[in-house]
């Protein structure tokens, strides 16, 4: 039990200072047990957006020991009904609620003033609230290390990308990819295609053999299945793991991969509210420890030189030394939009909507 | 012994309301079963199912809220259905209904003002009905079968909102995240009951639900109507105009699906998104079979659907069931409902098998 | 391999569901019953097929189990609609919903799980054909088989007796009832092939493509075979190519974009759609051109006496 001596209440009440303690925010007590709600927008599945979040939490429950019950709903597709849901876990006191996804920020944006004592993390979203984090992934720094290995092994220069929608996440990881296999190869391209879909895998292998028919010989993308990587492997090329470790069933082909890894989101977002000490934040978090961003596998078939690059350049993001988008960085129509030597601030690569130089393909027009 | 089924002098009245009671007792008892077979208690999943989602105020006011569009919806396409007119594209009336009043919310919302709700629901209106009215042509003028040129139109619908969503329409401080700005309050719905989200719309469906119980009961139009739906050579006979009726029938639920999908960015949702209803325009065809096309009716299966919705959620939270129930359970009931309707006209006879004479013997 | 050939077999692959869909659906229509459940029992089939291929690895047994399982939706609606004598409409769309949710509540233990590739024999085998074998051996055996459905679809509507039958039941059901044909078999039987050949494109889908069951991975297929059916007036040759037709916008779409061709992807989309309602504006404003080949009794309730 929390003892009060002076220098806890000191170190309290100063805790509570910087955070605007409101009301409900103390510590828990020994037997008390956190319900955390999470809310997934589509089915949970095997690997893909929504088994990392399930990943995390899962590991959550069972390293608690018991202090940490958590509630799921999947397949919760509509931001009329995400509110109803969000709304009724904290009814059914869950002091903890987790979004996993953007298209549900809007909604908890709009909710969260509304319940004081919850405090709700969104997986991605633009600016926090008192009782609403958001945490986001720097991909980029996962696509521009797979990037290197693309560019290295690509025999005919061109690589191609399939992404299901372009939104944010998916564009910035698409520029690192480019980059990456450009600070290796100045040559390469990549061609670009949007499936326009998020579940239809027939059209995802579709875009794919386009892609491998247009030259394309490693592929990258955002995918949710191992469909673009088996449909890769039965063209002979090579398919990259972005977010996503597919080799249980790309079992020769996979070059390397990265996968999101939220389990530090979650364990400190729980651990923070046990202990009272719970703050909004907007966690952008790559490689590292306690990072959001994991590099996985390696493909045997990857040179020693390729490998070595790889671990440099990912080294060199851990210590802060460098930083995927420095420039000079151009844009598909020549102009420079990052200064030589300039890095590009983090909220201009939040919200970025160009593509850099070599990407064949194109995004909406607003 | 075989059971035959005959069929009735007239109607039965009965099972009328008795049937669509004898769909979701048989539905419920599927539930019961697959329940236990699940092993959960069936006690319990019958109160997460039947109560839990509205044991408050707030679980109330969502169950209207959801079943609004669905009535609302519903009480057009019964008008249409009457008619034997068939619009099936009611989720694409809506979407276009969304679009039109999309462009006067995200225009002129910003300024304020009082007129910018009911222009907007005058624009979906608009837009629902314009929507419609491409089918209705269609059909009159070239014989075109409504159901797949509606049915068409919704798809169409749905791409062209997505592509405004991603593209024109995106918020421009949103981080390119494809979801429009957020509407201005002189766009929302007011709430009704603090501490819900039941909003005004809901007083345009209790509108809807008088007025059209006034059409289809009592006007000379809801009569011609159930004519031309129930014989159109004797509908002509009678010098009531066919086309018409189509027009009518395929207008009615334009408008209803477009004022439907008003309520949803200008109520529950506050925005627009690529999507913007879960599935309500089809939904409201099992409402209004549900309801036996009338209004009274119609009001019961869409409190019922919209409950149904909320219960899958409630199975989730507390009974750790899967979500794909909600739709299992959907179809099952409307399998159950066309399946009890074949009472109200025909009848189960049993017929008893021949007696086997034995031969005497002197 | 060059993009043009590289574009052909796509275009065939894309088409090769909505084949087996449309072909069954036209065989339901042509009979006078217009069953919306399309896309239902096409997810049905796909879980089907997924599940049992899953457990036996045995492809083909996967297709059959589909082929089995499309035709059980059917059944139900055959029980709704026949025997029931419930509105087409209405159960069609049930079955839609149905088919669904059950899916999804099945598939549920594979999403995202792959089926393991292995090597087939056949292939090997039909590679090692002098001259032709590296050709055939491109296509999978379903593509092939779908267009020897086909032909055995137009063979047994126009060439055979049950099929002039099977048409005169969905011209007039009255009159083939007064000659003494069976209309609710008939109706049964052509209900029952059009689930099946649904279930057959399900497979084709999770089983031979992709390998991968996803929640509603046919993505609207469904419905776009009842377009196609129409699109084609009722004609198979013209549903088969017309399932390549829509088959090879969606590739051409995807191909443009990879050359860096700006295509409106969501134009590219609506055109099936959208093409489907010109072509349906255009044969039913000849009433002739109607009677030709439209089933005139279609989605009408038939009362014969049991």
């Amino acid at each position: 039990m929390f003892s009060m001596t002076r220098r806890n209440f000191l170190r309290s009440s100063a805790a509570g200072a910087t955070i605007g303690l409101g009301p409900g925010l103390k510590a828990f007590a020994q037997n008390e047990v956190l319900k955390v709600g999470v809310v997934h927008q589509g089915p949970i599945a095997e690997n893909g957006w929504e088994a990392f979040h399930a990943r995390a939490w899962r590991s959550l429950e069972s390293k608690s020991g018991g202090k940490v019950k958590v509630t799921v709903l999947d397949n919760v597709q509509q931001a009329q009904d995400a509110e109803r849901v969000f709304r009724q876990l904290a009814a059914q006191g869950h002091q903890l609620i987790m979004g996993t996804t953007f298209s549900q920020y809007a909604t908890l944006r709009k909710l969260a003033p509304t319940l004081p004592k919850t405090k709700f993390e969104c997986c991605a979203g633009i600016g926090t609230l008192d009782n609403l984090g958001v945490f986001e992934a720097r991909s980029y720094e996962g696509t521009y290390l797979t990037g290197i290995a693309a560019g290295k092994m690509t025999k005919s220069n061109v690589l191609g990308w399939v992404g299901a929608f372009p939104v944010p996440q998916v564009i910035y990881g698409l520029n690192a990819f480019m980059l990456g296999a450009r600070s290796v190869n100045p040559n390469a391209v990549c061609k670009l295609i949007w499936a326009n879909a998020w579940s239809d895998p027939a059209k995802e292998k579709d875009a794919i053999n386009a892609l491998v028919s247009q030259g394309a010989d490693v592929l990258s993308g955002s995918p949710n299945t191992p469909v673009q990587g088996l449909a890769a492997e039965e063209k002979g090329v090579w398919s990259i793991g972005s977010s996503g470790d597919f080799s249980a069933f790309v079992k020769n082909r996979q070059l390397t991969s990265f996968e999101l890894d939220w389990t530090s989101a979650y364990a400190e977002a729980a651990q923070g509210v046990i202990d009272g000490k719970w703050k909004a934040e907007s966690k952008w978090r790559g490689l590292g420890p306690g990072g959001f961003v994991r590099m996985t596998t390696q493909n045997a078939a990857l040179p020693a030189e390729v490998r070595a690059l790889m671990a440099e350049k990912e080294k060199a993001i851990l210590e802060g030394k460098f930083h995927p988008f420095t420039g000079e960085i151009k844009d598909q129509s020549g102009k420079v939009r990052v200064a030589a030597g300039a890095t590009m601030p983090d909220a201009e690569l939040r919200s970025i909507d160009w593509l850099v130089e070599g990407i064949q393909g194109q995004l909406p027009r607003t | 012994m075989k059971l035959k089924l005959e069929r009735r002098v007239a109607p039965s009245q009965i099972m009328q309301y008795l049937s669509p009671l004898l769909a979701v007792g048989l539905t419920a008892l599927t539930g019961l079963c697959m329940f236990i077979a699940m092993g959960k208690d069936p006690a319990t999943a019958f109160y997460v199912f039947a109560v839990q989602p509205i044991e408050n105020l707030y679980g109330v006011g969502e169950l209207l809220i959801k079943a609004s569009p669905l009535i609302l919806i519903g009480l057009g396409l019964a008008v249409g259905f009457r008619a034997n007119v068939w619009n099936i594209g009611a989720e694409g009336q809506l979407t276009v209904g969304v679009i039109f009043s999309g462009v006067v919310a995200l225009h002129y919302g910003p300024q304020g003002g009082s007129w910018v709700l009911p222009a907007m629901v005058v624009a979906g209106a608009f837009g629902g009905m314009l929507w419609s009215a491409i089918p209705a042509f269609l059909r009159t003028r070239f014989n075109a079968n409504e159901i797949l040129t509606s049915l068409m139109l919704t798809y169409v619908a749905q791409l062209w909102l997505s592509y405004l969503i991603y593209g024109p329409w995106r918020d421009p401080n949103g981080f390119n995240f494809p979801q429009s700005e957020p509407l201005a309050p002189s766009a929302l719905f007011p709430i009704l009951i603090e501490g819900t989200r039941l909003n005004a719309s809901v007083l345009i469906t209790l509108a809807a639900v008088v007025f059209t119980w006034f059409i289809l009961k009592r006007s000379f139009v809801g009569y011609q109507l159930q004519v031309v739906g129930l014989s159109e050579p004797a509908a002509r006979y009678a010098g009531f105009n066919g086309r018409r009726a189509v027009w009518i029938a395929m207008l009615a639920g334009g408008v209803a699906s477009g004022i439907a999908g008003v309520g949803e960015i200008a109520g529950p949702l506050g925005q627009l998104f690529p999507t913007a209803s879960p599935g309500y325009g089809f939904a409201a065809i099992i409402v209004a079979f549900l309801g036996r096309l009338q209004p009274i009716g119609i009001v019961l299966g869409g409190l019922l659907i919209s409950l149904l919705y909320l219960s899958g959620e409630a199975a989730q939270m507390t009974l750790n069931l899967p979500s794909a129930i909600t739709g299992l359970f959907q179809g099952v009931l409307l399998f159950f409902l066309l399946g009890a309707d074949i009472l109200i006209t025909y009848r189960i006879r049993v017929i008893p098998g021949t007696v086997k004479l034995k031969k005497v013997t002197a | 391999m060059d993009t043009l050939s590289a574009i052909v077999i796509a275009t065939l692959v894309a088409g090769t569901p909505l084949v087996y869909a449309g072909l069954g659906e036209l065989v339901t229509e042509k009979s006078g019953m217009l069953n919306l459940g399309v896309e239902g029992m096409m997810l049905f089939g796909a879980v089907t097929a997924f599940a049992v291929t899953h457990a036996t690895h045995n492809l083909w047994l996967g297709v059959l189990f589909a082929a089995f399982a499309g035709a059980v939706l059917a059944a139900i609606f055959a029980l709704l609609t026949l025997t029931l004598k419930a509105n087409q409409v209405a159960s069609g769309l049930a079955l839609a919903i149905f088919g669904a949710g059950a899916s999804a509540f099945l598939g549920k233990p594979y999403v995202g799980v792959a089926l393991a590739r292995e090597p087939s024999e056949l292939a090997a085998w039909v590679s090692g054909i002098p001259l032709i074998g590296s050709t055939l051996v491109l296509l999978h055996p379903l593509i092939y088989l779908s267009w020897a459905a086909f032909g055995g679809v137009f063979w047994f509507l126009y060439r055979t007796r049950a099929g002039l039958v099977l048409r005169a039941v969905g011209e007039s059901p009255a009159s083939a009832h007064s000659i003494g044909y069976p209309v609710n078999t008939v109706r049964l039987y052509a209900v029952l092939f059009g689930g099946a050949m649904a279930g057959i494109a399900g497979a084709y889908l999770a089983v031979v493509y992709t390998s991968l069951w996803v929640e509603g991975m046919t993505a609207g297929r469904g419905w776009i075979a009842l377009a196609l059916v129409v699109f084609a007036t009722w004609r198979p040759e013209r549903v088969l190519l017309g399932a390549y037709l829509f088959g090879g916008m969606t590739t051409v779409q995807l191909f443009a974009q990879g050359a860096g061709i700006p295509v409106p992807p969501e134009m590219m989309s609506a055109l099936p759609y959208l093409a489907t309602i010109v072509v349906l504006v255009l044969i039913s404003r000849n009433p002739t051109l109607v009677q030709l080949n439209a089933p005139a009794s279609l989605g009408k309730l038939f009362h014969g006496e049991a």
